[in-house]
Parts: structure tokens; sequence; C-alpha cells
């Protein structure tokens, strides 16, 4: 894995599916931010039913992976790959996670125009813009101070108005908003928090990596019916890229 | 060179001698603390490459060491002073992840530099040793006795010294350190002709210094994977108290972000409920990790107790008397008190552990230790319970491993005489008539710890004489814990529908329970490949069981005191099937320390070649002896394995009777040494008729392994109760024969190469060195599969084959050959 040398940074997930980004990972060298890289990225990378992954199909999130511009929220000595299949660091150890499974865990939310949506673990703000192409509202939250509040500037400047947000930690959920009608959790967890399953709809949809850090996680798709009954399922593997502290604190 | 010993000599190889095994030791700990624990096997073969390296040197170089013995003794004692403390500073410098073995082909080269770097003492102690046996060539056996009095000294300060420091903090390198540095002071006063003026020799006294401070200075490096590393990336984390004993190395951490759960507890209803309380998450040797609760008096604040898969066994038992295993952070203790126990029995195997609840955060953890209806014990589970009669109305056997380590499979070669068929019968024997024990497992997918635990569970109660297994379980999971619960009684009806209210109201999945039906087994957490712990369970209650184990795609055959190794799933017949099924996403599904071992045997062989063969194939052409190179290599090689074969199982053997594997390392290691040392000296004198000799040997070590393999069990479960001094005095005593038994044919072997030619001693130590390098990582290999009989069988194989092969060696032999030296550094 080349590029794992410089791909650390710790607790967000820098979900990729195991090897996945090896074979994909070079790619497209045209010009940042350019419409035709975006075109790539959606119809090789994460359109495609490839070798040991299901393509995403859903076309509404295709489009919102069309529209959003990427490389605005890579920060600037990585813009040059913001569309190759990889997740990318943004600084205090954190990641911005690979296209494909941004793309992929939006599609299991099963969102609606209408949908209030609550995300953990804002990151570099990518994930939120991409929700909020799709949902009415979406509420953001981020441990790393800095962190949040540079993806609040940049989600601003993109003009992404709907989306709300806050420093904290991700575990409590933001009561004051719920209930939500889909949660997704982009930061691995040993188990699901029992505020979120509280703060999601009767019939919401939540994505959340669950499983030991650095490691294998399971993506789970946690259900919840009309009756209350929490149903979950695993998805498919999934990876964290392994940091370290040293690099964490130098960026 | 007068040949004689002098006191000052004798006293010098033995601290040397004690030094090398204590470093052994102290190396196990470190590994363990800085990746997992199978390493520690690692070290054996370090230590035995070192050896063999320094064995293939001297005798290559013989002609120019004579009458140098004493200069490079001297300095060689001086390199290890400075060795000792620098091998290891090195040695953390180099970037090796067990994880990332199979993906990036440098970590083969970090895990061969670390062999190198880690075989460099062992060199040194080796050299320095040797040469001591070449100047005092006339008393050989005194000086044995210094060597093995020496070496026993130093696995006891090893001992001594985990419990009063950190394996790699500054005390314990400095003290072995420090051994070495006063055995090179020794020699200088020892020495007849001064070999550097004294200034200069006190200016040299620096050197081991300063390597020493570059020590103290490096702290252990502490792979990323591992549980701490990850929770010291926390924002508010912090480092509250660190306490350590022979065990482990235990790391108490505080972070508002540690939320330690035995297992998922979705249904919980947090705003109703309460927050989880505070924690204090202890770490064991930097990886799995245990939370200490706040407990303020109030039970209520552990409600989240009762929304996990393992307190199902309180819906069965009521105001039960409870014996927990491995209370860590004493979670499990919360729990039956939540669930009204009326008494809670501790069984804490780590005392650092202990201590920590107990006193250290005692004010913390609520006094729980101190409670009249909780009892703490420091003692080892299993050994507890075999040698007190009492029954309990519940047994808590503690969850497998850490999270962390159970997904990756890097258990895979742990022993653990918890999860054996004998232990699951001993457990059920503890039970009151209404009683209940449960284990809880952490579950990876595809399939597999919670399948084996059904197996070993449905073994051992047919080995108690249950008739019909499948009434007696209870089996449940949630997304990535199951439990299963073993009832002593038949389950009653009002059982079966207690946990079914149990499993609906907390989402979770029944696999077995009497009567059960496939429709309501996988209905919460749903599972794409069916309802396939169902199935499992059926299959392994009817008489298919047998089918079942040959066709799943892992192995989950139960774990036997033969064959410790719960962790162990990889098979590799599955191998093109999980390739196959998984396409890119393999990687993660096999079990990492398998992975490891097989690394760590080629580099094993790497280096053993290089630098112990090659050395040979450059410079040993013997052409006088040329028909018995192979006779020789062969006797030599097959000596080599049998002795690591056996040295490794017994110290895996007696981890069951010592409880913890520091104490069976240092008490195996050393009688093995000490016994055959004894053994070789004893051969010495028996020189004449050596093919007989070794036949005798031989034929007395097979009849005291074959009596061991088939007594060592009962025994070991009669003599549970004993304190750890008569268990260690009886161990020894009980090596004792099979080690001298085994000590005799190295050195009547060597003894009959050389009445040939003494060309062949040098092609007779390096194929020995070899062979010991490869015995020991290939008997962990083969006591994973084939179990323990059967590596002491490979081993009497390769003694018997090594006697048929001394044969053509003895004959027309001349005499007059003193063979002991070179034996006692084996």
């Amino acid at each position: 894995m080349p590029q794992q040398s410089h791909v650390r940074g710790a607790g967000i997930l820098a979900a990729c599916l195991l090897g996945i980004w090896v074979v994909w990972g070079a790619g497209a060298e045209d010009t940042p931010g350019s419409k035709e890289a975006r075109e790539r990225m959606v119809e090789q990378d994460i359109a495609r039913t490839g070798w040991a992954r299901e393509g995403v199909k859903n076309e509404t999130v295709l489009n919102a992976m069309r529209t959003v511009l990427r490389h605005e929220f890579v920060p600037e000595p990585d813009r040059g790959d913001a569309y190759a299949d990889r997740p990318l660091p943004i600084g205090h150890g954190q990641t911005i996670s690979q296209p494909y499974i941004v793309a992929y865990m939006t599609e299991m939310l099963g969102l609606k125009p209408e949908h209030t949506v609550l995300e953990i673990g804002t990151g570099s703000g990518y994930q939120a813009a991409v929700l909020a192409e799709i949902a009415a509202k979406v509420y953001s939250i981020e441990i790393v101070k800095p962190l949040a509040e540079r993806a609040t500037d940049t989600l601003k400047k993109q003009g992404y108005d709907t989306v709300e947000v806050k420093h904290g930690d991700g575990y409590f959920g933001w009561p004051e908003h719920a209930p939500f009608d889909a949660i997704i959790v982009t930061a691995a967890a040993s188990h699901i928090p029992p505020p979120l399953v509280e703060q999601l709809k009767p019939g919401g949809r939540m994505a959340i990596p669950v499983g030991p850090p650095l490691q294998t996680q399971n993506l789970i798709l946690v259900e919840k019916l009309e009756d209350g009954t929490l149903r979950r399922r695993s998805v498919m593997p999934v990876r964290f890229v392994p940091l370290t502290r040293g690099q964490a604190e130098a960026e | 060179m007068t040949g004689r010993l002098s006191p000052l000599l004798g006293l010098a190889v033995a601290l040397i001698s004690a030094a090398g095994i204590a470093y052994q030791i102290v190396l196990m700990r470190i590994l363990s603390i800085a990746q997992w624990h199978h390493f520690a096997y690692m070290v054996i073969s370090v230590a035995m490459l070192g050896f063999g390296a320094s064995g293939a040197l001297l005798a290559l170089f013989r002609g120019r060491l004579a009458g140098r013995e004493r200069t490079v003794l001297w300095w060689g004692a001086l390199a290890l002073s400075a060795a000792l403390p620098a091998s290891y500073a090195l040695s953390q410098q180099v970037p090796f992840e067990t994880f990332e073995l199979a993906t990036q082909p440098a970590q083969m080269l970090h895990l061969f530099t670390l062999y190198l770097i880690l075989s460099v003492p062992f060199f040194l102690v080796s050299t320095c040793i040797t040469c001591a046996f070449l100047l005092a060539s006339r008393s050989v056996g005194a000086l044995y006795a210094w060597n093995m009095a020496g070496s026993g000294a130093g696995a006891l300060l090893a001992v001594g010294l985990l419990y009063v420091a950190v394996p790699a903090d500054w005390p314990v390198l400095g003290a072995l350190t420090g051994l070495c540095t006063i055995a090179w002071a020794l020699l200088g006063l020892d020495g007849r002709a001064a070999l550097v003026r004294r200034p200069v020799a006190g200016g040299l006294v620096l050197v081991p210094a300063l390597a020493l401070l570059l020590a103290a200075w490096t702290p252990v490096r502490i792979s990323q994977y591992k549980g701490l590393s990850y929770v010291l990336d926390f924002p508010d984390a912090e480092i509250v108290a660190r306490r350590f004993s022979p065990l482990s190395t235990v790391t108490a951490v505080r972070s508002d972000m540690i939320r330690e759960t035995p297992g998922e507890i979705t249904a919980y209803p947090m705003s109703e409920l309460g927050p989880l309380p505070e924690q204090i998450g202890l770490f064991f040797d930097a990886g799995s990790v245990s939370p200490i609760n706040r407990f303020q008096g109030d039970l209520g604040a552990f409600a989240f107790l009762d929304y996990v898969t393992g307190t199902v066994a309180y819906r069965l038992v009521e105001a039960p008397d409870t014996l927990v295993i491995g209370p860590g952070g004493g979670t499990d203790v919360l729990a039956a008190l939540y669930h009204g126990a009326r008494h809670v029995t501790a069984v804490e195997v780590d005392p650092a552990a202990a201590g920590l609840v107990a006193s250290g955060f005692s004010g913390f953890a609520g006094g729980l230790y101190q409670r009249p209806d909780v009892t703490l014990v420091v003692a080892e589970g299993r050994g507890y319970l075999q040698s007190h009669e009492r029954q309990y109305d519940v047994i808590q056997v503690p969850l497998f491993g850490s999270f962390t380590a159970a997904a990756s499979g890097v258990h895979a070669l742990n022993e653990s005489y918890l999860y054996t068929v004998e232990a699951f019968g001993l457990f059920y024997r503890r039970l009151t008539p209404g009683g209940v024990f449960v284990v809880t497992s952490w579950l990876k997918s595809p399939p597999r710890d919670a399948i084996k635990v059904f197996a070993t569970a449905v073994e051992a109660l047919r080995r108690e004489g249950v008739a019909e297994p499948g009434k007696h379980l209870v089996m449940i999971r949630s997304l990535n814990s199951a439990t299963l619960v073993v009832s002593k009684a038949p389950l009653s009806a009002d059982d079966v529908a207690a946990v079914r209210v149990f499993c609906q109201a907390r989402s979770f999945d029944p696999c077995h329970f009497p009567g059960i039906l496939e429709e309501e087994t996988n209905r919460y957490v749903v599972l794409s490949e069916g309802a396939v712990y169902y199935s499992a369970a059926q299959a392994l209650v009817s008489d298919h069981a047998e089918d079942f184990y040959r066709d799943y795609l892992f192995y989950v055959r139960p774990a036997t005191d033969a064959r410790p190794y719960f962790f162990r799933f990889f098979k590799w017949t599955s191998l093109p099937r999980l390739v196959r099924g998984m396409g890119a996403a393999w990687a993660p599904f096999v079990e990492w320390g398998y992975v490891a071992l097989i690394a760590t045997m080629l580099q094993a062989g790497v280096a053993s070649v290089v630098f112990i063969l090659a050395p040979l194939l450059a410079l040993g052409r013997a052409p006088a002896a040329r028909g018995l190179k192979r006779w020789v290599v062969l006797y030599f090689a097959l000596l080599g394995l049998g002795y690591m074969f056996l040295e490794i199982v017994f110290m895996q053997r007696f981890m069951l009777f010592l409880a913890y594997p520091v104490y069976s390392v240092a008490v195996v290691l050393t009688s093995f040494l000490f016994f055959s040392g004894l053994g070789s000296c004893a051969a010495g004198r028996l020189a004449a008729r050596s093919a007989r000799n070794v036949a005798v040997a031989v034929a007395g070590l097979a009849a005291v392994a074959t009596v061991y393999l088939a007594v060592l069990g009962p025994v070991f479960e009669a003599l549970a109760g004993l304190p750890d001094a008569a268990k260690i005095a009886l161990s020894v005593a009980g090596l004792a024969p099979l080690a001298f038994c085994m000590g005799i044919p190295f050195p009547l072997g060597l003894q009959a190469a050389a009445n040939r030619s003494d060309a062949l001693l040098p092609w007779a130590w390096g194929i020995n060195g070899c062979a010991s390098v490869l015995g020991a990582t290939l008997a962990t290999a083969s006591a994973v599969h084939l179990g323990f009989p059967a590596v002491v069988m490979m081993a009497l194989v390769c003694y018997g084959l090594a006697a048929l092969a001394l044969r053509p060696m003895v004959r027309r032999e001349r005499p007059g050959f003193g063979a002991g030296a070179n034996a006692a550094v084996s």
C-alpha cells in the first residue's frame, strides 16, 4: 500500500474496502475540480460494480457525488488527488473518506428530500455536503474543534446553508434536533451508541461502522422499525487506515 | 593457560549465565507488550540463533582462538554489557508490525532485522561461556556447576525483577547490564596478565553505561494496532497509573471517551436510565482493555449491564452465589451485584489488576472489593476451581481476549486453558444443581468463535455423561457478542420462556435453546448467510458433528488441554474458499498470529542458514570424513529438533499448572538447562560405548515422556491447590529425569564425531544450532495443528532416529576426546 504512510490520521473512519484503493488508487489527474474528474470518479469508482464490491446505483446519490466539489474539502497539498478513490489526510490525524464509501453510506440511508439527517464526525464537511444535496437539513457533530470550524467555513463558502455543524462528542447525538430520519456515523465505535438509537425516528435508518479501532470493522445498517424493533444488518467490511500519533501532531 | 578454574572465573560465568537467562525471560515480556504474546516463542529461537552462530564461529576459528581465550572472554563480557541494553534500544527502532506482514513486504525485512539485533547478546553470552570452558578445560564439572547455578539464579532474578519494574524500564535492563559489567570486572581481576591498563579499563565502563542510558531513554515501541496506542490518541487521554507483575503490565488510562461495555447495548434507553458511568480503562500489556467503572454505591447506575447478552444468565437463577473468573476492572462483579447476587467471589489471576481495583482506584471503584458480599481471590481461575470443592449458582467465564484482539485473530497461538473441554467440564462440576456457567465471546464474520464455544460445551457435557447436551444449552447473540449458558439441570419451559422474553426486549437473536424454531433465529441482527449459528448448534448436538467439523469453513473443533489453542480457526484447506468467497476482502479473515508464526519460521530458517551454515559451507571442507558428514548432520539436526520440541511443549503444558506463562518459561528453561547439563556431565564419564549409552538414554527419555503424556493431566488436577513454591519445586523435580536423559546424546555424539575427525565438530555445532532455531518455531506450529502428544511423539521419533544415525559414526572410533565443554552451552 504505497500511500499508506501519508494517509495517516486518527479517529475518523477512513473507510476503505481493503485493498480496493490499491487497484483504483492512482486516479484522475485532470485539473482539480473539473467536471470531468467528478464524472470519472462516479463512473469508474462509485457506480461500477467491481471485484468484491457492489456499485452504487441510486441516481440521486450519484448526482450528489457529481455535484459536490470534493477538492474544495481537501487541504491544498493533496488537492490533486481529490478525486482518486481513496481517503486523504485532512489534518489533526483525521481523513476524508474514500468517495466510494461516502456514496455507499449515503445510499444506505435511503434519503428523501424532506429528511433531516444527523452526521457524527464532520471531518472535512464533504459527507455533510453530499447529504445536503439530497436531504432538507443536515446536523453534523465533530469532536476536533479546529476541524469543526474549518468545515463550517468550507460548507458556508460552498453555499450549504442547510448544514449546521457543532463541536462536541457525537456519542450523545444532538437531542435538541431529534428525532432524525437518518443518522450516519463516520467514526468507528465499539458499540452502537444508545443515544443515537433513541434519536432515530421509527422507520429511520442509521449507517455506522462497528468494530475494533484500526482494524476490520463492519459497516452496519440499523433500521428502527415502526414498532421500535431494532434490526441490524452487516453490509460490508470496512477498515481504518492505520495512523500514527507523531504525524497527527505534526499536521 | 592452566586449565584450572579460579573462583572469580566461576563467579563471572555464573553472572553471565544469569544475565543470559534473565534477558531471555525479560525479552519475552517486552515482546508481549510491543506486539503479542506469541512472539515469546520467537525469543527462544532468537537465543538459539545467537548460540548457534557463536558455536559455529568459535569452532571454525579454534586454531586462532587457542591461547587467546582469556582476551576474547574479557572483551566478550564487556561487549555483552553494552550489547544487552543496546540491542533492546536498537530493536525498538525497527518499525515492525504484525498486522502488516501480509500487505507490506518490508515487514519481513523488519522481522529479520529484529531477529538479528536481538540475537547479538545471546551470541556474546555463548561466546563468553565457551571461552570460559576452554580456559577451565580441566575443571569442566565445577565450571558447569557455576554455569547452571547462574542460570537458575537468572530465572529467579528475572521473575523477581518483573515484580518490581516494567520489563523494559531501566531498573530491569540496568540490573542485567550490571551483572555483565561485574562479570567483566571480575574477569579483569582474575587476569594473570593485565589485558589493558587500569585507567583504560575504568574508562571502558562508560561503554555499557552509555548503552544503558540509551536504553533507558527508549520506550517500548508498542504496535499502533494495540488498544493502548489507539486510546492515547483521544484528546483527553491521560495515563493515571501503571502496575506490573510477571503476568502483565497494566496501564490505567482515563478519558471521557472510554466507553467499554461487555457487548452491544443498542437497546439501552440511555435518556431514561442514565449515561454510562465514568470509566478508567485498564490496558493489559497495552492490548486488551477492561474498565473500572465509577461506583458511588448506587447499583442502579449499572442498568446498562442488563442490556448485554452476558446477563441472560440472571434470567435463569435468582439471588445466585456467583463466581467471576478474571474480573479485570470489575464489570462482571457489578453485573452480578446489579442482578441481586447474594455473594460474588472474584478470582483474579493478575495481582496488578486486582491491586488497582482493590486499592489503587478503590475510591473510584466504590470499594468494590471491600464489600461484605464480595470476596477477592488472587489466583488463576481454573486452578482455584480445581482446588476448591465449593459449588456456585453462576460461574462467569471472562469474555475472550479483547474486542481488538478477537477480531484480528492475533490470539491464534495463545494457549488458553480456560476454554478447553476439560475446563468446561470442571465448570460444570462446580455448579449447584440449579446452577449455570456463562461464556461470552466476541463475534467475527464469518462466524467461528461462538460456534467453537458451543462445540466445546457439547463435548464437555458428553464427557460428563450428559445424554442430551442440547437440553442444557442456551446461546444468544447480538451484533458483536454471543453468550452461551450451560445449565447443570435440563432447561425448563419457564427458562426458555425467560430467554425468549429477554431476547425480544433487547433485540437479540437466540441461536439455541431446547425447542427453538429456525424462524426466530435471524430476526434482529440479520445475517446474510442465514441462520448460521442455529444450524451449527443443531449439527453439533446431533450425531453429525464430525461432518460439520470437516466441512465448516473454519477449524471449530473444541480445544483440549492437549491442544489448548482455542483461537486457532484457520484451515489451510479453506484458503481457496476464503479467497474465492471474499475476493479482495479475504485478508482480514486470516489469523494474524498464525501468519506471524509462519513468517517467524521462515526468518528462523533463513537466519540459521545464513549465520550458521553459510560460514561452515564456506570454510568447512573435511575430505577425511566425507562419508560421515551426512550422519553427523542427521544426528545433530535430529537432536536439535527433538530437544526444542520437548522444551517448547513442556513450557506450554506447564502453563496450566504454574498459571503464569513467565513461571512456566522460567521453570522449564532452567530445569531443562540444569538437568541436561547434569546429563551431559554424566555422559562425559560414560564416554565408552556411546552408541549403547545413547540408545539407553533415548529409551529412558521415551519412557519418561510417555508416562508424562499419560499422567500429567490428572497430576496437575490433583495438585492444583498447592502453593506456587511447592508447584515450582515439584515441576523442577518432575522435569529432572526427562532433561537428564536429553542431555546425554549431545556430548556423546560430539565425542564420536571428534574421534573420527575434528573437522566434523563445526558441522555438529552448526547443524544443531540451525535445527534448534527452526525447532523452536516448528514446535509451536506443530502443537497448534497436531497437539502436544503428537509433538512429543515427533520429538521421540527424532531422538530414536538420532540413536540410529549414531551407529555409523561410532564404528572404528578412536578414543580420547573430552566433550563436556561444548555441551554446556547448548
